[in-house]
């Protein structure tokens, strides 16, 4: 666990580095230079130290480039001064992540999320260019919030998470296995007991319609088999949905009246600071 | 009997929760630290893919459309999230002209105490910073000719 703690740590570092100072004051190019570095060291140890694939190489590498692509985009967008450039890192952090559902065998979701995204970075661009730019450079993007408690919590919260992925993997034996059969296993396991509480569950959870392969072992076409589990198994879901989707519509049009009083008396950006 | 998983099948799982891991840190760290409302908007979305992902790679492990269902239904809530986050943005942005999120501190409970400093305090009591030239200092332009007038009413003070 030394080596991860380690790459967790210089990740930590730089990212910290890199952030914008709490007042505000300005860094040296230098300090900036460092903290890409320590980032830059720590995320691609970590991630090439545990990143493991099989099969093609071509597929493998893919994996590799969109998942350094996805964190060090994540990371630019969370450190940009300008908001422009958080929403460019941002849609890179979108276009890797397709890649990787893609390689994950699912294409329509791929498609949908970049269809999704690609509207809804262009109307950030639209806000950003109302809102932001106007006043030009705005102070509150050159300082932060207590960046250090931040990142020293988050990173905590990481180096927890690949702690017990990572203390997991090691454990080859049969109950590190047990932890995490599929639970089309212990639908095979408890049907000897029809009505034991698990087993309903299970198989209530694994019905036909929502597997890769259907009764004779073939793999379904993609998109009929993710419409026919969305149209079965998940009908209620996808209505609640639809009335979710049209309640924020409704929302969204009541809370931007234009009508409303404006501008009661309260604390407003200091002059001095917004430029 | 419970067939074995097959190594390779969970190896290709931790893959995709180390990087959902990572996107989602990334993207808490962006929401507690930024003060920029649009960029915290956007660490929210990046805290929505990061759980996409592992959802997509436990769907994959398990072999069924479950993950992806769900990351579907993920899709629809993160764009009535943006819609409704965009509407009230341009709302708090009406009332202090800032995008600035620490000016809307005092809506916290008032009995309770600040975790924090205050930041106006704070920057009292912080030394004067000399600039030093860096990818944070803009370069200062002289003015070139004496400022017209202005037609009564900036266009960011109309409300009609």
């Amino acid at each position: 666990m030394i080596f991860p703690t380690v790459a967790i740590m210089l990740a930590a570092i730089g990212t910290f580095l890199l952030l914008p100072h709490r007042h505000g004051a300005l860094r040296p190019g230098k300090l900036h230079l460092i903290g890409a570095a320590l980032a830059a060291v720590g995320l691609v140890g970590l991630l090439s130290a545990y990143l493991s694939f099989s099969g093609p190489f071509l597929s493998g590498l893919f994996l590799m480039v969109f998942s350094l692509f996805a964190v060090f985009g994540g990371v630019l967008t969370v450190t940009s001064r300008s908001p422009i450039d958080s929403a460019l890192w941002f849609a890179s952090v979108i276009l890797s992540t397709t890649g990787l559902f893609l390689l994950a065998g699912a294409p329509f979701l791929a498609a949908g999320t970049v269809i999704v995204y690609a509207g809804a970075i262009i109307v950030t661009f639209l806000f950003v260019i109302m809102l932001a730019q106007m006043e030009g450079k705005a102070a509150y993007d050159r300082a932060a919030r207590s960046p250090g408690t931040s990142t020293f919590t988050c990173f905590l919260l990481f180096w927890c998470l690949v702690y017990s992925l990572l203390s997991f993997r090691a454990d080859y034996t049969d109950q590190g296995k047990k932890a995490l059969l599929p639970p089309r296993d212990y639908t095979a396991f408890y049907v000897v007991q029809p009505d034991f509480p698990t087993f309903r569950v299970f198989s209530a959870a694994n019905r036909s319609t929502s597997q890769f392969v259907d009764a004779e072992g073939n793999r379904k076409p993609h998109v009929a088999g993710l419409g026919e589990t969305l149209f079965t198994d998940y009908l209620i879901t996808v209505e609640l949905v639809g009335a979710l989707l049209f309640i924020a519509l409704v929302g969204a049009v009541a809370i931007t009246d234009p009508k409303l009083p404006i501008r009661p008396a309260g604390p407003t950006a200091p002059s001095g600071l917004a430029a | 009997m419970p067939a074995e998983p097959e190594i390779l099948a969970l190896n290709a799982l931790m893959n995709y929760l180390l990087v959902g891991g990572a996107l989602f840190v990334l993207g808490m760290l962006g929401f507690l630290a930024r003060r920029n409302m649009i960029v915290m908007f956007l660490s929210a979305e990046m805290m929505l893919q990061g759980t996409a992902l592992t959802l997509v790679g436990f769907g994959r492990y398990h072999g069924n459309w479950t993950g992806q269902v769900f990351t579907i239904v993920i899709l629809t809530v993160a764009a009535c999230e943006a819609s409704i986050a965009l509407a009230l943005i341009v709302v708090l942005y009406n009332r202090r002209t800032s995008l600035d999120i620490t000016l809307w501190r005092e809506i916290r409970e008032p009995e309770l105490e600040c975790p924090v400093k205050d930041e106006v305090l704070e920057r009292e009591e912080a030394e004067e910073i000399e600039p030093i030239p860096g990818p944070e200092s803009y370069p200062q332009l002289t003015p070139a000719g004496i400022e017209p007038a202005h037609p009564g009413q900036a266009w960011t003070e109309r409300r009609s």
